[in-house]
């Protein structure tokens, strides 16, 4: 640059060095608010734990188990191309303990065979039969079958393609219970996973409209006849990081605001909702990709404005296990469309964030998912940027940015190790050593790339949802869970058999 | 601008917090896993005891109990978390030999000091084993417990004075569904259904409670326990009670009952105008109740705007014998009949295949 040009840029770099030096601060401090916030957020999920553990022995699953006052429940279970592993998983809904309850599936219109595999193993007959329009559908409902003779508490229906949000929509009319467990095909259920989810509703049969369940990452774990029955840690660095990333974000975190009343996400994996609740807001909305975040969003605002006291927990004893991506191209999917589906929520519902009307709902949690959840890709991209061009400019001491970054790299992983001294303390899931090792590497990890990369995921979603790109389902690779009966590592599956069933997933959240 | 030295003294702390951590965690799976084994190592040695007891007659226990009973603070510590265990799935000789082997320990007279113990977990966990032990003395202070400022300890004492089976315990249960202090009510009707025969009079005065719920679990308990003689006055409630709650219960309970006098108040109950959640449960009803008697109206209900009024009774047809077998078929042939017909078809596909025909009785929590 000559010593002309020099002058005529000379008055820009002062405004320019002041901007970019604001900036990184700005960086800073966002760096150490969000991971301060989850640290409360573990902490306050710590007293939960507590409190849960000296209680165990009086909770009373075994008077629920065999109580025929404990409410009845309708499990929905959407399914599309399933044809792999939906027989397991049907058989092991089935044996769920739990005293009167009935499995819905609804095969979404799949092209694999899945209902054909479901009436030659339940031996199904299709029947004509009246579907309540409750809630509005999409997809016409082509047949209904149950099964011939027997006493077994089995529903499918088969309906036309509409996505997972409109077949769960099919499984709430077709319900008969007052309570309707959402649960995804390929989840794994703990045998007293009902029993457990369902426990706040005969609490607190009043107010409580909806429970959340525990999800765990199923990759690595030991899987028999339709049950996890030895929880490991993955081999792989993408599993380990995932184990991490759900004890702190999806358990720690939603334990946390659970116990401050302002739970906002309950996972699509497995979910209870009171029927009535569901029908009043109109089911799920199948054109948002979050539809579970969507939903309890809206029975928020619902039961805000009809000014109804009501509670919406999250139940934390581990009960519910859902394949995670082991491909970092599955993975990036997944993340695209969970913070699409976010960004969708979050400008549908514009008007209750910062809204007192809508108590803490408004006042804290939905502000804090916008500039701690919707943004912080944004940010953390803007850090990558930034912070070297502050250093390029001399706005920013390059001694002091590295000890910086060490520092915030030292607390964020920190903050997850408390997740995994927490889950060790309270749950002590994983027998051997080397998963707790496996886990602590995965803390380690966590930070470097994996936290970069997912941060340009999101952000891609967010601005697919911000320029209403069409809506892309994209097939999730699963691995399966292995053959009825059989002992199965889910990881052992994926490098012998690459069993590869691909499904549409409409919106797996953890 | 933060003054280097802030910055190297936070990343010295984090190490020292991370590597605290790491200690910690292996320090809890080091503790749990030394505590899990010195405990089985302990209570080993009494276990074939237990089993004995377990096993024995009530005339071959005696050695062992008093073997039992002997054993040192520490084995008891031990073994009594899987003795509690025990209690509630046991019964018989093998139940009252572990009942035996408390009081000889003096455990269930701790228990009872543990009720007024100031921790909430230590009532709750006393609550549930006294129940467990079904320790009528204890049902004054289980009863106190129903007001218990801690929700769970509440639960627990319901569920004890249920265990227990003393028809003391009536008055204060049904107390305690209304309050800022309340109980749920499927504890407490779960409670009072364990209660036995003797119960049944208190029970029944709960129908002129003051207290809508109190009346609504009343007649639910009623109805679940087979108190036929309590018919009238559950069908009363159904046609005069002001909540649609307590009617749904009675409607629900008639259909239990399966008494005459349950029909036309339930025939009532059906026809338009009534709360629907109320018509679908009556619907049921006269489906349990199988007087042929309710044909005619359950026929009508096959076109009722509700669909779950209308499936409820197709199905309550079918429970009806050949009656309503023919209602149904005559319904599916008509060539004009819409939803009806639709419904009636339903319900014969259904039975065509010997599915599961019950019928819809419960509409809300």
């Amino acid at each position: 640059m000559t010593a002309a040009g020099d002058g005529a840029w000379e008055w820009l770099v002062g405004p320019a060095h002041l901007l970019i030096k604001a900036c990184d601060i700005g960086i800073i401090i966002y760096f150490l608010a969000i991971n301060t916030a989850y640290l409360v957020l573990i902490l306050i999920a710590v007293g939960e734990f507590v409190r849960r553990m000296r209680r165990a022995s009086f909770a009373g699953y075994d008077d629920a188990a065999t109580s025929p006052f404990t409410p009845p429940v309708s499990v929905v279970m959407p399914a599309h191309n399933e044809a792999a592993g939906i027989i397991e998983a049907v058989r092991a809904m089935l044996l769920l303990r739990y005293p009167v309850f009935e499995v819905v599936v609804v095969d979404d219109g799949s092209t694999d065979g899945t209902l054909e595999a479901l009436r030659e193993a339940f031996d199904l007959a299709e029947v004509e039969y009246v579907v309540p329009e409750d809630v509005p559908v999409r997809g016409r409902v082509t047949s209904v079958n149950v099964p011939r003779g027997g006493p077994v508490p089995l529903v499918v229906a088969r309906k036309e393609n509409g996505g997972k949000a409109d077949a769960l929509n099919v499984g709430i009319n077709l319900a008969r219970y007052p309570l309707v467990c959402m649960v995804d095909a390929d989840s794994i259920l703990d045998s007293q996973a009902l029993l457990a989810v369902a426990k706040p509703f005969s609490d607190d049969p009043m107010r409580v409209v909806a429970t959340g369940g525990v999800v765990g990452l199923a990759n690595g774990c030991t899987v028999v006849a339709g049950r996890v029955v030895e929880p490991h840690v993955p081999a792989d660095l993408l599993g380990r990081v995932q184990v991490v990333e759900y004890l702190r974000a999806f358990f720690l975190g939603r334990t946390g605001w659970s116990k401050v009343g302002g739970l906002l996400i309950i996972a699509g994996a497995f979910g209870l909702f009171r029927r009535d609740a569901l029908v009043a807001v109109g089911g799920m909305d199948p054109d948002c990709i979050g539809e579970d975040a969507e939903l309890v969003i809206r029975l928020h605002r619902k039961l805000r404005e009809e000014g109804r006291p009501y509670r919406i927990a999250f139940v934390t004893e581990p009960i519910s296990w859902s394949e995670a991506p082991s491909q970092l191209k599955v993975l990036a999917r997944q993340r695209r469309r969970w913070h699409r589906g976010l960004t969708e929520i979050l400008i549908k519902h514009r008007r209750m964030i910062g809204n007192p009307r809508y108590g803490l709902i408004g006042t804290l949690v939905l502000p804090f998912y916008v500039v701690f959840e919707l943004l912080a890709p944004v940010v953390e991209l803007a850090g990558l940027v930034l912070v070297p061009l502050g250093v390029l400019i001399g706005a920013v001491d390059l001694d002091f940015l590295w000890k910086f970054m060490i520092v915030a790299y030292a607390y964020a992983v920190v903050v997850s190790l408390v997740s995994v001294a927490v889950e060790e303390y309270a749950f002590h899931r994983f027998t051997r050593w080397r998963d707790v090792w496996g886990a602590v590497v995965g803390v380690v990890a966590e930070n470097i790339g994996y936290r970069q990369l997912t941060a340009w995921w999101r952000l891609r979603g967010m601005w697919d949802a911000l320029h209403r790109s069409p809506q892309e389902w994209g097939a999730m690779t699963r691995t399966g869970f292995g053959s009825p009966g059989g002992v199965t590592d889910v990881t052992d599956v994926d490098a012998v058999l690459d069993v590869r069933d691909s499904k549409e997933d409409g919106g797996d959240r953890a | 601008m933060i003054a280097p030295e802030v910055v190297t003294g936070a990343f010295v702390c984090l190490m020292a917090v991370f590597v605290a951590l790491c200690v910690l965690i292996a320090g809890i799976r080091g503790a749990r896993g030394y505590r899990n084994r010195r405990r089985e190592r302990i209570a080993a040695p009494v276990r074939p005891l237990l089993l004995e007891l377990l096993c024995a007659d009530e005339a071959e226990q005696g050695w062992p109990l008093l073997r039992l009973a002997e054993m040192d603070r520490r084995t008891w510590k031990a073994l009594e978390p899987t003795l509690a265990e025990m209690l509630g799935k046991v019964s018989g000789t093998a139940r009252s030999g572990l009942v035996r082997l408390y009081e000889l320990r003096g455990a269930t007279e701790n228990a009872v000091c543990e009720l007024g113990s100031l921790r909430a977990n230590r009532r709750g966990r006393a609550a549930q084993v006294l129940g467990r032990l079904g320790h009528r003395p204890a049902v004054p202070e289980l009863c106190r417990l129903l007001a218990d400022h801690d929700p769970e300890v509440r639960l627990s004492a319901a569920r004890a004075l249920g265990r227990v089976g003393d028809a003391r315990a009536v008055p204060y249960l049904l107390e305690s569904l209304r309050g800022s202090r309340a109980v749920p009510p499927g504890t407490v009707t779960r409670a009072l259904t364990l209660l036995g025969p003797e119960a049944l009079r208190g029970i029944a005065a709960g129908l002129e409670h003051s207290e809508p719920l109190a009346r609504a679990v009343s007649i639910e308990v009623l109805g679940a326990t087979g108190a036929v003689s309590r018919t009238t006055e559950i069908a009363r409630a159904l046609r005069d009670d002001p909540h649609t709650e307590v009617r749904i219960k009675a409607a629900r309970a008639l259909g239990r009952l399966g008494m005459p006098d349950g029909l036309e108040p339930l025939m009532e109950a059906v026809r338009p105008g009534h709360p629907v959640g109320l018509r679908i449960v009556a619907a049921g009803a006269l489906g349990s109740l199988g007087a042929l008697a309710a044909t005619g109206p359950l026929g009508r209900l096959l076109g009722d705007p509700d669909p779950h009024v209308a499936a409820t009774a197709a199905r309550a047809l079918l429970r009806l014998g050949l009656a309503g077998e023919d209602t149904l078929r005559a319904a599916a042939d008509d060539p004009a009949g819409g939803p009806a017909a639709a419904h009636a078809r339903a319900a014969l596909a259904e039975a065509s295949v010997g599915s599961r025909l019950d019928v819809r009785v419960e509409v809300a929590l």
